[in-house]
């Protein structure tokens, strides 16, 4: 058990792919924000890559374990301590009965640190996943996030605790943080010629785009895009704007959603449907990165890809998120 | 077909007799949409098509086919493409738009579903006040504390004339999505198609169960939250995240697609004492019908004289209205 003394900015469960299958019930997949990082917490302790953990955002989590666990962290390295001794991420760690752990802020790249232990997080399941949707309170710990004096429960742990700790990841496992995220994309389902003009479609993957303060767990909102960007004067019967569309189902996760003149990267908790044009995707492999990215701070540009590229990029992800990665 | 590199219509299939154009559009690796004709409309009779091939999609049982969502002219398909590829979905869909070959074949499985309804409940009343309490003061949409006048003066029609529309037409659901639970009901019969603008700026807060309009389509709010639909009264829950009621044992959603909803007045008492026996004594009694809508037959009758006269006159009243309501 982990007895939370401090919440932090926003600690949730989360889990991986999350609860697929709901879109059409207006329930998006929520799950971790950065897979990767959680993925490779939870190989580190035995665990299945898409086991749930503990997503802290913006850094702050203070909590304290009240028995044996071996735990591993991943993603931003927001400096964790072990009873005020520095630990690192990337590693599996023993901890016992009192140990107090504790993250400060985000360093200079990175948004999200994950906590994997052994065993998982035990919460119920709701709709075939642990994840939270922060936006729509359910699933998760309660629906929403840890605060103080919260008992967060873990399952059985896969092997003997001493087996689990100490283990480490082969060199170039470790993901690389920036603070320019360079996501790979594919256009569709609404482009060029009846959309979007050609110009329109080379300024959105040649531009390089602060990450809005406004972003959240629903939305990563980028810079306005000119009027330019648009093949058409309306959206017809779908509205006055041109970036109007009668309401169609968004692809999501890693739909960017034309909003007016706002694009908007839909993800995790995001809205499943709705009246604006898409004009890309990012692709699954690459959505890890988002969820590094620290709005106000960091900035994001998109990479013409293909099917082709996307389909072996998810065969890596798989491949890296597995034992085959521990040193 | 384009082959420039923006290209992201992966195949189509030609219009028929039947049926419009369909364009498979690349979303991801892992969706696809495919749409129904070019052109941005919004017709019943494509929904009853769509979601009729859509039932036998799903019927199939499609190895790596995640889920279909449809929209009123679109479907997004979201898939593993490490279990299927773009190319035999693609086959697969056709396959099914094939066995569908004419009008005479879209017969489409839809459940009735009787909901009560109480117009102007004091509960959803309260969002109509503290949305002018705490949003927009002077909302023109708000007058004697409820959107109904507006509504009204909208569509050029009275109070009374606008709740006998919604009392008088089944609504039908052409898809869910957006928040939890929900649906987008569409009006089946054209005379009863009221319109209206919605709400500008958005609501911060909507009672469970409120029933509102936005556009075109009719609303039941499934949980408490924000909103922008106009707001006319407040039927019975239509969704429960606990699933503790018999009728949400496998999961917290009343409506599937297709569905239509039909609207009976009763007093608010009843509305609120409903609540009590779903969600705490979970004996409440739903009343749904099994049915099914033929679309050849709704198109006979949606083109007949009858019908066609009273959607002239409801537009008429509808030019008239919109002149005079202001704008929000």
């Amino acid at each position: 058990m982990l007895k939370i003394i401090n919440g932090g900015i926003e600690t949730l469960v989360e889990d991986w792919p999350g609860r697929l299958g709901y879109l059409g019930k207006g329930m998006s997949a929520s799950g971790a924000f950065d897979n990767v990082g959680l993925g490779l917490a939870n190989v580190l302790v035995g665990n299945p890559s898409g086991e749930a953990g503990l997503e802290i955002t913006g850094g702050f989590l203070e909590a304290e374990f009240d028995g044996d666990h071996v735990i591993a962290m991943g993603g931003s390295d927001m400096q964790p301590t072990i009873n005020g001794q520095p630990v690192p991420l990337w590693e599996s760690i023993k901890v016992g009965a009192g140990v107090v752990i504790k993250f400060l802020h985000i360093g200079p790249t990175g948004f999200r640190c994950y906590l994997a232990v052994a065993g998982g997080v035990d919460v119920p399941a709701y709709l075939g996943s642990k994840s939270t949707c922060i936006f729509g309170s359910y699933g998760g710990f309660q629906g929403r996030a840890l605060v103080e004096g919260d008992e967060v429960l873990f399952g059985e742990p896969s092997a003997d605790l001493a087996a689990l700790a100490g283990r480490k990841l082969k060199e170039g496992a470790v993901p690389q943080l920036t603070n320019e995220l360079v996501l790979r994309a594919i256009p569709g389902p609404n482009t060029c010629p009846d959309y979007v003009t050609e110009e329109g479609m080379d300024l959105l993957f040649e531009r390089v785009s602060k990450i809005q303060h406004t972003s959240n767990r629903s939305a990563y909102r980028l810079e306005e895009l000119p009027d330019s960007f648009f093949a058409r004067a309306d959206g017809g019967v779908g509205g006055s704007h041109p970036s109007n569309i009668i309401d169609h189902a968004y692809a999501i996760r890693g739909a960017l959603n034309i909003c007016g003149n706002t694009p908007i990267l839909l993800i995790a908790d995001g809205p499943t449907l709705g009246g604006y044009m898409c004009a890309l995707n990012v692709i699954n492999a690459d959505l890890w990165k988002v969820g590094q990215g620290a709005p106000g701070r960091d900035f994001m540009r998109f990479e013409l890809s293909n099917q082709d590229e996307a389909i072996a990029a998810r065969k890596e992800q798989k491949e890296l998120l597995s034992e085959a990665s521990l040193a | 077909m384009s082959q420039g590199k923006y290209q992201v219509i992966l195949d189509t299939m030609p219009e028929t007799e039947s049926r419009l154009e369909i364009l498979f559009r690349q979303a991801g690796d892992g969706f696809m949409q495919v749409e129904y004709g070019r052109e941005q409309r919004a017709l019943l009779q494509d929904s009853f098509r769509m979601l009729a091939v859509n039932d036998i999609i799903l019927a199939k049982e499609i190895p790596g086919l995640i889920e279909t969502v449809p929209g009123i002219r679109t479907n997004m398909l979201h898939y593993d493409p490490l279990v299927i590829s773009e190319a035999e979905l693609i086959a697969a869909v056709k396959e099914a738009e094939d066995s569908m070959p004419t009008i005479d074949d879209v017969v489409l499985a839809s459940r009735l579903i009787h909901l009560p309804i109480a117009f102007e409940d004091s509960e959803t009343k309260k969002a109509v006040a503290r949305y002018v309490a705490e949003v927009r003061p002077e909302a023109p949409n708000v007058i004697d504390g409820y959107n109904l006048e507006y509504m009204a003066m909208c569509n050029g029609v009275s109070v009374r004339e606008c709740k006998d529309m919604i009392l008088g037409t089944d609504w039908f659901n052409s898809g869910g999505g957006f928040w939890p639970g929900g649906a987008f009901l569409w009006p089946t019969d054209p005379r009863c198609a009221i319109v209206v603008p919605k709400y500008n700026p958005p609501r911060t807060w909507t009672p469970e169960g409120a029933v509102g309009i936005g556009g075109p389509c009719v609303f039941t709010y499934t949980t408490p939250t924000g909103g922008g639909y106009q707001l006319f009264g407040r039927t019975i829950p239509v969704f429960q995240f606990s699933c503790t009621h018999p009728l949400f044992k496998d999961g917290p959603f009343l409506y599937r697609n297709a569905d239509r909803v039909r609207f009976h007045e009763v007093s608010e008492k009843e509305v609120v004492e409903i609540y009590d026996h779903v969600h705490d004594k979970t004996d409440y009694e739903y009343q749904i019908e099994q049915g099914e809508i033929k679309a050849k037959e709704y198109i006979q009758w949606y083109e007949s004289e009858e019908v066609q006269t009273g959607m002239q006159e409801l537009k008429a009243k509808q030019a008239e209205g919109t002149k005079k309501a202001p704008r929000l």
